[in-house]
């Protein structure tokens, strides 16, 4: 091994033009929906690393492999139905291939579907970049009865192509090696190209030789190309010729006269007659090249699934059986393994108390590091459970028949077929829910359905809320917790509206989308798909909730009541001495059973005091005192508004601040099953003069609509890339929370609840 | 008459398309363009979107962009 490392350095260093044949580029494209990412995944192994195209949050995915001792990148490129300036995917797949100008580009071909996937493949062609196409799932297209000659078809568009079944891993490596030969020049890249017919062309070729007129210009954008795109108005091209043709003017002007040529002569818009050429050239080349072989009896699978799956009545049966099920899997199985991981930090920060002594150091590992660590981890099982699920589903094709389900209902509030899975998903945590907005195309629709979907009662603040309903609301709890969790939708949904009729007003987004065939998911695509969501979750959303963690630990840390605690310290000594006294002079056993129940429970009580004492001295309990006057519209005193505020870091430690609020101890996140502790609560708050059913019901409807959790901030910010969304978020929850607080605090008094 | 017009199972030709901008320009993309030929599959259950079954793939489109394209009826 070593001696042929060596060799090959020796040759690299001796033979420098080795050097540079050795680093390769190719770009991957494609349609969605063509098998691009099974194709990627044969190709690279378990060489990939994820991250995002500069300045948006499209997910890029590069291989590195190496073959024949040279060094090939491989470059997964968004999936796109065309190269327009209308969709970011289209965008960056146009940036990347005119900035980074890659070697070759792969497009790989849906067989089944070629005419409309050459659509593609013929505009990277024009991008004049060497192009090598894959006539993927050639196993399904010979079950369809269509066949393909790729040789004939090759010599007629100009391009090579290999047939391939990503799924299966076959014809890929020749698929590679073609690739190679293109870049080498083994096989001489053809110059022909789409032939729009002859009144384009000419049209074409005159806007060509105003182009001509900046000859750095020319260096830049492949001519033909950008005529095409003048003639289609295309407001990216437009763009480029402002900001970098000399004569921008002259071309323009140009342009308009070809458009308006174009327009009068096709009757119909120059973008839609260019489209309509390309097909028909696409339409010409495979009426040579395509058989269909219509002797053998086919079934359309796809066809016969459709009519149970979307049948008008039993589609949405369906759907919700599904949804249901991957729900139900997800948090039965995910919630046990969560409280696992929960348990195993608590182990750890046992082991640390007892090995640390007692100081900030130790309540900085155990209270802010360990449980900001636990906090990113907790989810993690959720997470891959949930995404093991919707991947499963987004793979056999059934996604897009959940979204044309449910889209009209959802339309309704200005929302999307799509947005009903991420809504629905964070009625049992938001962190996934809004991972799962992914699937939303359209970036207004996934600004919405990411700016929803975290009013929803979620996981943590079902033991909150089931608290306080069971508390105050006796044998009516149940009708008040479910009414609580169906509001969530009901503001979520209304705020949607709003949304769509305010800030997110105009032309509609176009909803045609792809219902692709129903197809057996790999094991590998899925797991991939799977494992790409959860790491990325970890390392970008982990790291801001575990920074945030410390910032809320901080808050309500400091500054320490250094004369209680030493006050509580002196206590604690004398508490000491007198019941070592006692203990040492008592006669019977019995006695001093007593004593040590009697010392130890003197002790847990101031402990508890110090805690409150703690709490209300740190800036987060005077912030609570600070801002009573501002929640006393919704019938809050300081001590909820403390609560509160530690609910920011996760919504299930509102339970816990209160028990330190009211004295009962610092119960940690994993008592709170325990019966006793929150029934000792319980107690507590229904003997306190300040809780009534009336702000309680007013606190329950603040805690679910109020600031999602931080981990929820953090993975919004992650998902839509800029600051503005999780703080836009955080402060119009608020505002609708202390709205509604309000509104049913101040008028339940005349309507007739109580406990 | 436009999509609309055409009853689930129904046969159609597009001869035209009434709608602009991205709407269009995605429609397009999709091979949804004068001359292509295809099927009204189903409606969903609020009778809306509808599936389309175009040449080599499916489809689905809401009545409202439905209506914007126009078709003739094949029998």
């Amino acid at each position: 091994m070593r001696l042929s490392s060596d060799n090959k350095a020796r040759t690299n260093t001796k033979l420098p033009a080795l050097e540079n044949k050795g680093k390769i580029r190719i770009a991957l494209a494609g349609n969605p929906n063509s098998g691009k990412t099974s194709i990627f995944n044969a190709l690279t192994g378990e060489s990939q690393h994820v991250g995002n195209y500069p300045g948006v949050t499209v997910e890029k995915k590069v291989g590195k492999i190496e073959r024949d001792g040279r060094f090939i990148e491989i470059i997964d490129l968004p999936g796109t139905y065309s190269l327009t300036a209308f969709s970011i995917e289209e965008i960056v797949t146009r940036d990347f291939v005119l900035r980074e100008k890659p070697d070759i580009i792969i497009d790989i071909i849906d067989s089944t579907n070629l005419e409309r996937n050459l659509y593609l493949c013929l505009q990277f062609q024009e991008l004049g970049v060497p192009i090598v196409g894959a006539l993927n799932m050639t196993d399904e297209a010979i079950r369809n009865g269509i066949l393909i000659d790729e040789y004939q078809l090759g010599i007629i568009l100009g391009i090579p192509f290999v047939k391939t079944i990503g799924s299966r891993g076959k014809g890929v490596d020749e698929l590679l090696q073609a690739a190679l030969n293109l870049a080498d020049g083994v096989i001489e890249p053809s110059t022909r190209k789409l032939n729009y017919g002859l009144e384009l062309e000419s049209q074409i070729s005159s806007l060509i030789s105003v182009l001509r007129t900046d000859q750095e210009f020319v260096s830049r954008y492949p001519l033909h190309w950008m005529a095409i795109k003048l003639l289609e108005n295309d407001t990216d091209a437009v763009d480029r010729i402002k900001r970098r043709h000399q004569n921008s003017q002259a071309v323009l002007d140009a342009a308009e006269k070809s458009r308006l040529w174009v327009s009068r002569h096709f009757g119909e818009d120059p973008e839609v007659v260019v489209s309509e050429q390309r097909y028909a050239y696409i339409h010409g080349a495979c009426k040579e090249v395509v058989k269909i072989d219509s002797s053998s009896s086919r079934i359309d699978y796809t066809e016969s699934i459709d009519r149970i799956i979307l049948n008008k009545y039993l589609g949405l049966i369906i759907f919700l059986g599904i949804m249901f099920l991957i729900y139900h899997i997800t948090f039965s199985v995910g919630n046990p393994i969560s409280g696992m991981i929960d348990y195993f930090f608590s182990l750890v920060n046992d082991l640390i108390t007892h090995s640390l002594s007692e100081g900030i150091l130790r309540d900085f590992l155990t209270e802010a590091i360990i449980s900001g660590v636990g906090g990113v981890l907790v989810f993690f099982p959720i997470v891959i459970l949930l995404f093991l699920g919707l991947s499963f589903l987004e793979d056999t094709g059934y996604m897009a028949r959940a979204a044309f389900v449910m889209d009209k209902f959802m339309h309704i509030f200005g929302l999307h077929g799509r947005s009903f899975i991420p809504m629905m998903i964070s009625t049992g945590c938001a962190v996934p829910g809004v991972m799962s907005a992914r699937t939303l195309v359209n970036p207004k629709d996934r600004v919405l359905t990411i700016l929803v979907s975290p009013l929803m009662m979620c996981g943590a603040k079902t033991p909150v809320i089931a608290m306080l309903a069971s508390a105050f609301f006796a044998h009516r709890a149940g009708i008040v917790f479910w009414s609580i969790w169906f509001l969530g939708w009901v503001v979520a949904l209304i705020i949607a509206k709003i949304f769509r009729l305010t800030y997110y007003r105009g032309e509609a987004s176009p909803f045609v989308m792809e219902l692709p065939p129903y197809r057996v998911p790999t094991l590998r695509g899925v797991l991939t798909h799977v494992w790409e969501k959860s790491w990325t979750y970890v390392k970008k959303a982990g790291t801001f909730i575990l920074a945030a963690s410390i910032v809320i630990w901080f808050f309500l840390y400091f500054p320490r009541p250094q004369k209680q605690i030493d006050d509580y310290h002196r206590r604690v000594m004398s508490l000491k001495q007198t019941y070592e006294v006692q203990a040492s002079h008592s006669k019977n056993s019995e006695e001093r059973t007593r004593l040590r129940l009697d010392y130890q429970h003197q002790l847990t009580e101031m402990e508890n005091k110090l805690a409150t004492e703690k709490l209300r001295h740190s800036y987060g309990g005077r912030l609570g005192n600070f801002i009573e006057p501002v929640f006393k519209p919704c019938g809050f005193d300081w001590r909820m508004d403390i609560a509160l505020i530690a609910g920011f870091a996760a919504k299930e430690v509102i339970i816990s601040t209160m028990g330190i609020v009211y004295g009962i101890g610092t119960m940690h996140d994993d008592e709170i099953p325990d019966l006793h502790g929150t029934a000792t609560l319980k107690e507590k708050l229904r003997n306190d003069p300040m809780y009534n059913a009336r702000n309680v019901l007013a606190l329950m409807i603040f805690i679910l609509l109020y600031v999602p959790c931080i981990a929820t901030l953090a993975v919004v910010k992650k998902e839509l890339g800029k600051w503005k969304y999780p703080i836009f978020l955080a402060g119009y929850t608020l505002v609708i929370a202390w709205l509604m607080a309000t509104l049913i605090y101040q008028f339940s008094a005349i309507l007739p609840i109580g406990g | 008459m436009n999509l609309c017009d055409i009853k689930d199972g129904g046969h159609f030709m597009i001869i035209g398309l009434r709608a602009r901008g991205e709407i269009r320009r995605r429609l397009v993309d999709m091979g949804i363009i004068r001359g292509a030929c295809g099927t009204v599959l189903r409606e969903a259950l609020l009778k809306d979107p509808i599936e389309l079954q175009l040449k080599g793939f499916k489809v689905s489109v809401r009545r409202s962009e439905a209506r914007q394209i126009l078709v003739e009826e094949i029998k």
